[in-house]
């Protein structure tokens, strides 16, 4: 029997203002070589000033990741050429990282497994070479940007574990509002290391795998490669240590370089930095940017409002939204019915309209306003649904459109005595069926009384009248 | 009292300055202190103390819109994009940056003549190099061009060129001025000096440079146990400190004086001294070898005509752009740290740099502070009688102490020996700069900086 050992590498851009060691702005997507110093370029003569929202972030996650936070942090250069790394070496961590010893917790199968979190440490991130012909194209505005990057133990044994602690680290760091987890874009990114030996043996010959731009690839990479390499062991081989990409056209892994890299990055403390010593106020600052988790607050959703795994599962997702939901209830409104809107109804039309919650016409208050209404039996369900489209295409709160376009639920016994005379007069075949014993044309006289009322009429109260009438 | 500036308004009207720019043209035509010359630029805020003084600035520190070669052909044509924290402090002070001066190759010589971009003559002797590495620096001071000329201290750049050429040379305590501006050469020991043509203009010149600056995270602010001014207990070197017989001379004389002034002269013994000139080329040399990464033509600087793929053009850009001195250090620092090899060298060299600071610490329990020489020679010729690359380096064993242990030290004219000043220095506890100025304020009032013959405008 085999045992497979898999460990990530992670790296996230943090959500700070300005660079790490500079204070051009940290932003994406702009001209090329707009955002960019003397510092960032690499100057002669520059110096870098560390960022304290960039170090504050940081230790936020490493508390997040239940690591040991370094009481000292010591900045060093990892010296490598590069024409995208303005200076030939990235200022980063080596043997004093911000964060050790930590663990996240992976659910999979129905087992929770918990993954040591090696370390985390701060680097700046470097810039972007295109190749455009015979030309190579620098642009330097993601030079000198924060990143983070988590190391994880090889703890894991199936890709599907990789693929849910990602989706979990993601979940998290979007709570933390330190990064926004781009996979695609980039903002977050992900090396993955796997090796299979006989069960009992310990760990084999580490394959790292590149080249994985979503959490699906991690896992489908990764399984792909457990599968090569106990092939390779079946057949009595060796498994090559080496750097393998993922390519993600025919889903199979395939070497990038094999020469187990001799590069000796030459580390040494950074003269220009002092080492980072986080102080009493620092870490009160870092928890009060600490919120509660997602795996906490699904936990506490399920146990406080009585909403279901699935439910629960989605309304956490996103914090936003989770957000939104426990603001939602905490208006009065019913918390199961508000977790089925916006699992449901209220989802549709994001999706459709492919918008986010969040800046919508819908607001919490709103959301409830219109929980309120139907609980209250003003209007009725399917009512409700128009008025939730008319939230949205009018931008108007629930009370006001029912209002204006006159849907308040008909619930006036002699108004609505007067229509069920109506409808019996109209249908008087359908009348005497019910009377003769058949119930089954209570529903159509029913129906026709909702038609004439566009749906206005309280049901209840028709049928109640309608037996009544017609006494049965 | 009269400010040490009063006679050196020399940019302050038109007629002053056409006179000035003359002397200059005429004086560097000679020696070769400056790379680059212009008196003409914006003059600084109007009313500071500094109002219509030129100064001028080693080419390792960064002015906006002049130069910043460090004496490499590989920056030879970059024009720096901003302005050093130091230069920006004395412009604010309306100190108008005059030009940039001469050095050996990123700070790295004890001549000058390892620039590539020019050669810098001894104003007390022109066949006599300058010395280095801030060589342009120290010269254009003795020669009257300016009256003070910022500088860059790794190992004693400025210490040991000011010795040799007769002038004052200040190296602060390592972070009390800010480095933002400075081109780097070993980050942990580098400086921003001052040479200067009187005690009174150096340490003017450092109270407004210094103090605490965001851009540079290493720099502070002296903190309430800063020594004082006061000194009675001199340390100074027994034993055969192997100098020259002129410095010799020199050495004795300035320890007869201060006993002669009811100072306490006492024999100390640094233990680490062996330790200084290697524990200093492993630092030095590995910081140096990141430092000097980034230039590879890509941004800026000497590009080769052409290349293959980027990492041709970075390989000849440094080949073609470095001189062979530089290479050598690059080549050295890579060395030392490379992975298995660190604890050998450059970890062993940390820790005997921790011995070393402890060994001042004791020292400084002694005395208030030490005399010692600053080099060994006086200006040495070049070629045949002069000193080989290596020689140079062995010779550093009285300068680097003071990098290393990050202290404060004051270099001074102490004598003139067949015809060539002989500096003498003083070191003192971290920020104790003000205790520096006063010893050797004293020593200044019996003898007054000696000028070098030819070279005496009205008013130096």
């Amino acid at each position: 029997m085999y045992q497979s050992f898999i460990g990530l590498e992670i790296h996230i851009q943090l959500l700070t203002e300005s660079k790490v060691f500079c204070g051009c702005t940290n932003r994406f997507g702009d001209e090329p070589n707009t955002n960019v110093c003397p510092v960032c370029m690499g100057y002669p003569g520059v110096l870098p000033a560390l960022n304290a929202q960039a170090i504050r972030l940081s230790y936020v996650v490493a508390r997040a990741l239940n690591c040991e936070m370094s009481p000292q942090a010591v900045f060093e250069r990892k010296n490598y050429f590069y024409p995208d790394m303005p200076k030939n070496y990235q200022i980063s961590q080596f043997s004093s990282p911000l964060g050790r010893n930590g663990w996240i917790d992976v659910a999979y199968n129905g087992k929770t497994r918990r993954v040591r979190i090696h370390e985390i440490h701060l680097e700046e991130d470097a810039g972007k070479m295109i190749h455009a012909g015979d030309m190579s194209l620098l642009d330097y505005n993601r030079a000198g940007t924060p990143l983070l990057e988590i190391v994880t133990e090889p703890d894991m044994e199936f890709g599907e574990e990789a693929e849910i602690l990602l989706q979990d680290f993601r979940r998290t760091i979007r709570y933390l509002g330190v990064c926004d987890g781009n996979m695609e874009e980039g903002s977050m990114r992900c090396d993955a290391n796997v090796s299979v030996n006989l069960e009992g043996r310990g760990l084999g010959r580490k394959v790292e795998i590149k080249n994985l731009n979503s959490s699906r690839f991690v896992k489908m990479a990764l399984n792909y490669e457990i599968g090569r390499q106990k092939e390779i062991l079946d057949k009595g081989g060796k498994v090559v240590q080496e750097t393998r990409l993922w390519n993600e056209n025919r889903d199979v892994t395939e070497t990038m370089r094999t020469k187990e890299s001799a590069h000796d990055y030459r580390y040494f403390p950074e003269p220009d930095l002092p080492a980072f010593v986080p102080d009493a106020e620092f870490l009160a600052q870092v928890d009060r940017g600490l919120v509660e988790l997602p795996a906490a607050r699904r936990e506490r959703f399920v146990k406080d409002y009585g909403v279901n795994e699935a439910a629960a599962d989605f309304l956490i997702n996103e914090k936003g939204t989770a957000d939104f939901y426990e603001e939602v209830a905490a208006l009065g409104a019913d918390p199961g019915a508000a977790a089925s809107w916006l699992q449901f109804d209220v989802r549709k039309i994001l999706n459709r309209e492919n918008r986010e919650l969040a800046g919508s016409p819908l607001t919490a208050a709103r959301l409830a306003q219109l929980l309120s209404l139907l609980s209250g039996g003003r209007i009725h369900g399917k009512i409700a649904k128009q008025v939730l489209e008319a939230v949205f295409a009018e931008d108007k709160d629930p009370g006001l459109i029912i209002r204006e376009k006159g849907w308040e639920q008909m619930d006036d016994a002699a108004e609505l005595a007067a229509l069920v005379d109506r409808a019996l007069a109209a249908n008087a075949k359908a009348a005497a069926a019910v009377k003769a014993g058949d119930a089954k044309p209570l529903g159509f006289l029913v129906g026709q009384i909702m038609k004439a009322t566009q749906g206005r009429a309280q049901p209840q109260m028709v049928q109640e009248l309608l037996k009544e009438k017609l006494g049965i | 009292m009269e400010s040490p500036f009063a006679r050196w308004r020399v940019l302050s009207d038109a007629a002053a300055r056409k006179k000035y720019e003359a002397y200059v043209k005429e004086a560097d035509a000679n020696i070769g202190a400056f790379l680059e010359f212009d008196a003409g630029r914006p003059e600084g805020r109007p009313g500071g103390c500094l109002e219509g003084v030129p100064f001028a600035v080693k080419d390792i520190i960064a002015v906006k819109g002049f130069h910043l070669t460090c004496g490499s052909k590989i920056l030879q044509n970059l024009v720096s994009p901003y302005t050093a924290t130091a230069v920006e402090k004395l412009a604010a002070e309306g100190g108008i940056v005059v030009g940039k001066t001469n050095m050996d190759e990123f700070g790295m010589g004890s001549s000058t003549d390892n620039s590539a971009l020019g050669k810098t003559n001894n104003p007390w002797d022109g066949r006599r190099v300058s010395g280095g590495s801030s060589g342009g620096s120290a010269a254009a001071v003795a020669a009257g061009m300016v009256p003070f000329a910022l500088g860059s201290d790794t190992g004693g750049s400025v210490r040991q060129p000011a010795a040799f050429c007769g002038v004052y040379g200040l190296k602060p305590t390592y972070g009390a001025v800010s480095r933002y501006g400075l081109v780097a050469y070993a980050s942990s020991l580098d400086v921003v000096g001052v040479c200067a043509c009187s005690v009174g203009i150096a340490r003017d010149v450092f109270e407004l440079m210094r103090g605490q600056d965001e851009k540079d995270q290493s720099s502070l602010d002296p903190g309430p146990d800063a020594p004082g001014p006061d000194a009675k207990v001199i340390g100074v070197l027994g034993g055969d400190l192997g100098l020259d017989p002129a410095v010799e001379r020199a050495y004795r004389a300035a320890i007869g004086f201060y006993k002669s002034k009811g100072f306490e002269l006492k024999e100390i013994t640094l233990a680490m001294a062996e330790y200084y000139v290697p524990v200093y080329y492993t630092i030095a040399t590995a910081e140096a070898s990141a430092n000097l990464a980034r230039y590879t033509g890509i941004r800026y600087g000497y590009r080769p005509a052409c290349a293959e793929n980027p990492e041709e053009l970075t390989r000849r850009a440094r080949s073609e752009g470095f001189g062979d001195e530089v290479k050598l250090r690059i080549l050295l620092g890579t060395y030392v740290l490379r992975s298995g090899f660190q604890d050998q060298y450059y970890q062993r060299a940390q820790r005997l740099r921790q011995a070393i600071r402890a060994d001042f610490d004791n020292a400084f329990t002694r005395a208030d502070v030490i005399l010692t020489p600053v080099f060994p020679t006086q200006a040495f010729l070049r070629g045949q009688g002069g000193l080989d690359q290596f020689q140079q380096k062995l010779a550093d064993r009285f300068t680097t102490a003071a990098n290393l242990a990050g202290l404060p030290a004051f270099s001074f004219p102490a004598a003139v020996e067949d015809g060539l000043p002989v500096g003498m220095q003083f070191l003192a506890p971290a920020f104790g700069e003000a205790r520096l100025f006063e010893v050797v304020r004293l020593y200044e009032e019996n003898f007054p900086r000696p000028l070098p013959p030819r070279y005496k405008p009205e008013w130096s």
